[in-house]
């Protein structure tokens, strides 16, 4: 029985990740190194891949440093409603990126209630990268900050260290690890967004299209080949950046022991 | 231990209300305020209708699917490491860190005509692309690790001396499965499997592109709404929204109950 179950996970693993991926690779390389490489950096994809790497840096920066104060606020402050605040944190994780995305359009778009209209704009694109990557970095730091034992931080502030000279010194190099990979994760989320970014970014080729809905307009349009050739582009980059985001984070763990 | 400033706390609030919400009261606002009697003639639009019956159906295939193969592949990771377990413990991460559109793309070069089974599929008489199946396997396909993520670090810790017990005492797989293992992850798997199904129902990006987006046909709720949107029917996308939105709460109420539930016995749970 358990051979046979494992016959049938290989399997569907196979035909749902494996095999579509080894078609998407082959494809995107169809034509040659040349031509991947052609398709890779055309002026719109370069453009597109630009928009989505500074929009995507921008809003888990951000949301590394609201991620950090918000952890901090659910674990170390009491008041009330912070179940509530605990709860809604996950929205985002919960809530379909199409409804985000429609929302965030006319929240902040030429229909604004506020009269604020970031359509078309990186700041568009960056608000709605904020909002879905804003539960990676709160949920990566959350449990680390739980598990810390006050006894470091208290001696040193008894020593005499300001508190801002505590965080730096005691708190903050605990925390780095997870920090890094939680902002790892949301800026590989963040660079393949698609549903809650393409109605604010108004899709305006060389200007406001991020790199998906420029993968997006050349797979309806039938060039699948720069579409493969794009997006292999982009899962190198998300890749690099887990890889490195890991590979940082294990050596911050190991250097504190 | 000196707590937070209420500085502190108080600009995390208004981050967080800003950015969350806000745009989650909008939604309700805006269907609110034209009155229930247009709300009410709203939901028996038959394109949204059928769209709402897609979905659900999407998500009864789909979600079984992936609890049947996350709780089955957590099992066999945590509990018999190999290379092998080492290396599905890596693939099976990976839809998380792929984009919607490159999935959808991926499943079209594989199951679309004139990719690598399209030949196969239209001798054997099947639709997989623009059909229910094709849906189906882009539901499954982004929701994949969801159930294992919240799996394995459990089993991991719980450890399998209360299983090795029952087998020594006589018990059989299937009943330890399910008097000792299902017992110790139940509120983990309630999480996984909530949010397997708020990723399935609200996938936009990967159903987009294998379901060919025909209305009362391939159109799932998701892109009924984005649809509505695009056709200036603001306030018809906003009802469907409202739905989707009224869904995700209720799955934020059993993540909140489930992490609960899991602190008071074990460590944590990841989202």
């Amino acid at each position: 029985m358990r051979r046979s179950f494992k016959g049938l996970a290989v399997t569907y693993l196979s035909l749902v990740v494996l095999i579509p991926f080894a078609a998407l690779v082959t494809k995107a390389f169809a034509g040659g190194p040349a031509a991947f490489f052609g398709a890779v950096t055309q002026r719109e994809s370069m453009d597109a891949l630009g928009l989505t790497l500074l929009c995507a840096l921008v809003g888990s920066a951000v949301n590394a440093v609201a991620g950090l104060a918000t952890a901090w606020v659910l674990v170390r402050d009491r008041f009330v409603g912070q179940g509530l605040l605990n709860a809604v944190i996950d929205l985002p994780f919960a809530l379909p990126t199409v409804v985000a995305g429609v929302t965030l359009y006319t929240l902040y778009g030429p229909s604004s209630p506020f009269h604020v209209n970031v359509t078309g704009t990186w700041i568009g694109v960056t608000v709605a990268i904020m909002f879905v990557t804003l539960p990676f970095t709160v949920r990566a730091v959350q449990p680390v900050l739980e598990s810390l034992t006050f006894n470091a931080e208290a001696a040193a502030s008894t020593l005499g260290a300001s508190s801002a000279h505590v965080f730096r010194t005691v708190t903050l190099p605990v925390l780095a690890p997870a920090l890094l990979t939680g902002t790892g994760l949301a800026f590989a989320r963040a660079i393949g967004e698609y549903g809650s970014v393409v109605f604010i970014s108004n899709n305006l080729p060389y200007r406001s299209q991020v790199a998906s809905s420029y993968i997006y307009s050349l797979t309806t349009s039938g060039q699948t080949r720069s579409a493969g050739a794009v997006s292999v582009a982009l899962l190198v980059i998300a890749l690099v950046v887990l890889t490195a985001c890991g590979a940082v984070s294990r050596r911050l763990t190991h250097g504190r022991r | 231990m000196r707590r937070p400033s209420r500085l502190l706390r108080f600009v995390v609030l208004a981050y967080v209300t800003a950015l969350v919400g806000l745009p989650l009261g909008f939604v309700f606002q805006r269907v609110l305020a034209r009155g229930l009697g247009s709300l009410w003639a709203a939901l028996g639009d038959p394109q949204m209708d059928a769209a709402i019956l897609l979905t659900v159906k999407v998500a009864l295939i789909a979600v079984p699917l992936n609890v049947v193969f996350g709780v089955g592949a957590s099992l066999w990771i945590a509990r018999h490491p190999s290379r092998a377990t080492r290396a599905l413990d890596a693939v099976i991460d990976v839809p998380l860190a792929v984009s919607p559109i490159i999935i959808g793309l991926i499943l079209e070069l594989a199951y679309a005509q004139g990719g690598w089974f399209g030949s196969t599929i239209a001798r054997l008489g099947w639709r997989v692309m623009f059909s229910l199946p094709g849906i189906v396997l882009a539901s499954v396909f982004v929701s994949l690790p969801l159930v294992s993520r919240q799996v394995i670090p459990l089993l991991r810790e719980i450890g399998d001396h209360q299983e090795q017990t029952a087998a020594t005492l006589g018990a059989g797989p299937v009943r330890i499965f399910f008097t000792i293992t299902l017992r110790a992850i139940t509120w983990a798997l309630a999480y996984g499997v909530s949010l397997t199904m708020a990723r399935v129902i609200g996938e936009y990006g990967a159903v987009l592109i294998v379901s060919g987006n025909i209305a009362l046909v391939t159109q799932t709720l998701t892109l009924n709404i984005g649809g509505n949107f695009e056709n200036f029917n603001a306030y018809q996308g906003f009802v469907g929204a409202s739905l989707l939105a009224s869904a995700s709460i209720a799955v934020l109420v059993v993540l909140s109950v489930a992490r609960h539930r899991e602190r008071r016995r074990h460590g944590h749970l990841t989202a």
